[in-house]
This record gives structure tokens, sequence and C-alpha cells, in this order.
């Protein structure tokens, strides 16, 4: 890596006030798992890193609310939330997911902020978030705002956050009897990058889905909410033909990518079956929810 | 000019200063500061394990972690689980169950085994495989290793109970 500066402030108000917003080669970083490799390659090459280590430690900490919900500072590590007992318990999709989410090295390091600013298409914990209808508080100078997961990605590695704006917590709300999965589908090894991640979250009552979220990432920009597919599952009872009505309908409207881990045509196929197993396993005994 | 800093850390157990640059990382503060050379790069990229060490007590990649960031904490490396007694029970298990063949991933799969261990004193071959699933063997030792992690757990545990 070529040399840089690194800043260490104690408090986020004053990591948040050494970016500069006309400086893209100053940037925070927080566990840097995903920066490091950007670094080492050469992709990325920063003047100064401003290191988010040393704010304050609510920054840090993971609680389950009141209501059910999570609540999580943006330095909390993945680990953390993978051995908070509460919030698998509450939320088994988080369990699934984490427990496949790169090696324990890198979960005990990435951050849950850092994992989300990242926009990087192909990771796990964005669309589960997203079916989750989860949240971000971003926190700049001039204040602090709330911003949807569906609103926070932008496109390829690029987010709605501006330049001097960091994400401060991750909200996500109580899921109040709704089931949720998470698949993901890799091409070359256990451990690649996903061709695909599919999240789908539903509300049933009386066997009949009332709302549903599908979300598919890794093989489009961005994870995205498939509109169609949830249009398709709304009001239907839930059956495999329900499952195998959504797959179709997302296979066909996912603006999809070709890259080393498959060919647009071949992903799309992917998503038409793995767009129904997920819903079948959110509606299995694994996918419940509290 | 680049920014140089001095940290202080307890390395395997003693206090040690160092001068480092910002964008030093543990691996390269291990073997050019200490002369350790247990942790090392093969991969890069968090991937492969052999640059495996514990950050206060947490298993961590050497190559994706900066070495400003072990300041004031406790790292364990490799060459710090033998005592004057002898081999850790992790090490003599490896030996045991001939878990490496180059020996080149060796020591991040002791120190991931030994976090294993602690964490599930008595694992099934499929937690050992989800938490070892990190680190690359490239000789193939794998039956051998998940034997090795094994007999680990139940040397530890035969020593736990004598004790």
């Amino acid at each position: 890596m070529i040399p840089f500066e690194l800043s260490e402030p104690d408090t986020f108000a004053e990591a948040v006030s050494l970016l500069d917003p006309e400086d893209p080669t100053i940037r925070p970083i927080a566990g840097g798992t995903a920066l490091m490799l950007m670094m080492k390659s050469n992709v990325f090459s920063p003047s100064r890193l401003v290191s988010l280590r040393g704010v304050e430690t609510r920054y840090s900490e993971v609680d389950l609310t009141p209501e059910g919900g999570i609540r999580a500072g943006a330095l909390a590590r993945l680990g953390t939330l993978e051995r908070h007992a509460g919030i698998v318990g509450a939320f088994p999709v988080l369990a699934d997911t984490l427990r496949i989410l790169s090696n324990v090295r890198v979960r005990n390091v990435a951050t849950v902020g850092g994992n989300l600013a990242h926009a990087d298409p192909h990771m796990d914990l964005p669309p589960v978030l997203l079916a989750l209808d989860a949240s971000v508080t971003a926190i700049s100078p001039s204040g602090q705002r709330m911003i949807p997961i569906g609103d926070l990605f932008a496109g390829y590695y690029e987010t709605s956050l501006a330049p001097d704006e960091l994400i401060g917590e991750l909200s996500v709300p109580a899921q109040n009897g709704r089931v949720s999965a998470y698949i993901k589908c890799t091409t070359r090894s256990a451990h690649d990058w996903p061709a695909l991640g599919v999240a789908v979250s539903l509300d049933i009552a009386e066997g009949t889905i009332v709302d549903a979220r599908v979300v598919v990432s890794a093989a489009v920009e961005k994870p995205t909410r498939m509109q169609d597919a949830e249009i398709a599952l709304k009001g239907a009872s839930v059956s495999e033909a329900a499952f195998r009505a959504a797959g179709e309908a997302a296979a066909v409207a996912a603006d999809v990518i070709s890259d080393v881990r498959g060919s647009a045509p071949y992903k799309r196929q992917l998503i038409r079956v793995n767009v129904a197993r997920a819903l079948a396993k959110a509606t299995s005994s694994g996918g419940m929810g509290s | 000019m680049p920014q140089t800093r001095t940290i202080s850390f307890t390395l395997n157990g003693r206090p040690v200063n160092a001068e480092i640059e910002a964008h030093h990382t543990v691996v390269e503060l291990l073997q050019e500061r200490f002369a350790l050379f247990g942790a090392r790069e093969s991969c890069g990229q968090g991937l492969c394990g052999c640059c495996t060490v514990k950050v206060d007590g947490e298993a961590v990649s050497g190559c994706l972690y900066l070495a400003s960031f072990v300041d004031g904490a406790s790292v364990d490396t490799i060459e710090g689980m033998a005592t004057s007694g002898g081999l850790d029970p992790i090490q003599e298990a490896f030996i045991e169950a001939g878990a490496f063949q180059c020996g080149f991933c060796t020591s991040g799969f002791i120190l991931m085994t030994q976090r294993l261990l602690e964490e599930h004193p008595d694992p099934t071959p499929d937690k050992i495989k989800s938490y070892l699933s990190g680190n690359l063997c490239r000789c193939g030792t794998y039956p051998e290793i998940i034997k090795a992690v094994q007999l680990a757990s139940s040397k530890r545990r035969a020593s736990k109970a004598a004790a």
C-alpha cells in the first residue's frame, strides 16, 4: 500500500468534521476489511484516513429494543450481532445470514456501518436488511437524517450519503410475526462472492400473503426490491404455485449483469428458481421470525 | 514524508513498543519489527487464514489489519503458544494427527482452532468445517485437520477434568 496519513478522533462529531466534501481522498475507516482490499489493489489511494474506532462506545453497541427491533451502532462488529442471543433469537434470518457471511475473522472486524456504506452489491447483509425494512441514521455537520435502506443504495458501490456524511446507527423494526429468509448462490466456491442473493419477508394471515418484500442482490447493480414479484404474491395463498409465479415475475423484471460469476441468462434462471426457494424457506419452520 | 508514530501494545504477554507508519499492516509489524514470521501473508485478502493473529482475544486477519489499530491492544501469535513446559495441546494434536504437509497454513489453523475450542469446547465436524472455512490448506490436509481439532478438543477436556 502507498503511505497515507491516519487521524484517530475521539468523537463521532469530530470524525465527521475531519471529512472534506471537496477531497475524495480523505475517507473514513472502521473495520477496514473491505477498504484494505481496495487500498492493497490500488483501486483506492487515500491521502488520509479518518479512523472511527476511537469514537464514543455507544456507536459500537447492539441492543434489542423494547419493541422487539434492533438498534445497532455503526461501529458494531458483525460478529457482535452474530453472538447477540436476543437478536439472533428474534431474527433467525440474521443468524442464518451471518453464519455464512465471509469468515469468522472478517466478522470479528467488519462493522455494520462499513458493510452498508461500502455498497458492494455482492454483500449478504444489505438485501436482508432491505427485506426487513431497516433504516440508517446518517450524521453530517448539518445534522442527522433517517435513510431507509432502499434509498441508501444508489448504484454499484454508490450510496446516497453525502461526502461528509457517515452512517451512525442501524435500526431494524420489530417484525411482528413476519417470516423471512435469505439464500445466496455462489458459482465457484462456497466462499466466493455470490452470483445471486435473494432475501424475502412475508406477512401471512391465515394462509394468505398480506404483504411481501422480495429483494434481489449481487446479480444486479444494487440490492433491489422486485415489485412485480411482490404484487404477484400479495393476496395469494401460501403455495408453491404462488412462489413460482413470484420467481417468474422477478426473473423477467430484474436488470441482470453478466460477469465472471455467470451470464445474465444464467443468473436470470437462478433468480427464477431461488426466489421461489427463498419463499418456501421463509414459510418453512426455518424462516419463522418472532 | 510518511507519518511515523510509536505504538505500545502487549505481544504474547510482553509489553512492547514499535515505530510504524500508518499504512503498515499487522503482518508487516510482526515480521519487520519483531522478526515473527508465523503470521504470513498468502492471499492478502482475508480468505486463506495464513495471517491469523489474535487481537484482544479475537481472531483477525493480520494482512487486513492496520498496525496502528493494535496500539494499546493485546496481540497473540503462534510464537506465544508453547510454554517452557512444552507445546500447547493443540500443537501436539496437529503433529499427532499429521495435520499438515508443507506447514505454511498451520499456524493460522492452530490459532483458529484455539479460538474455536474456547467458544465451542466439543465441536461437531460441521462446526469445525464452518469455523475453519476461512482457512485454506493448499496441501489438502483437511481430513487430518478435522481429526486434529477433535483430538485437541479431547486433550483439552481431559486436562480440564484432571485439573
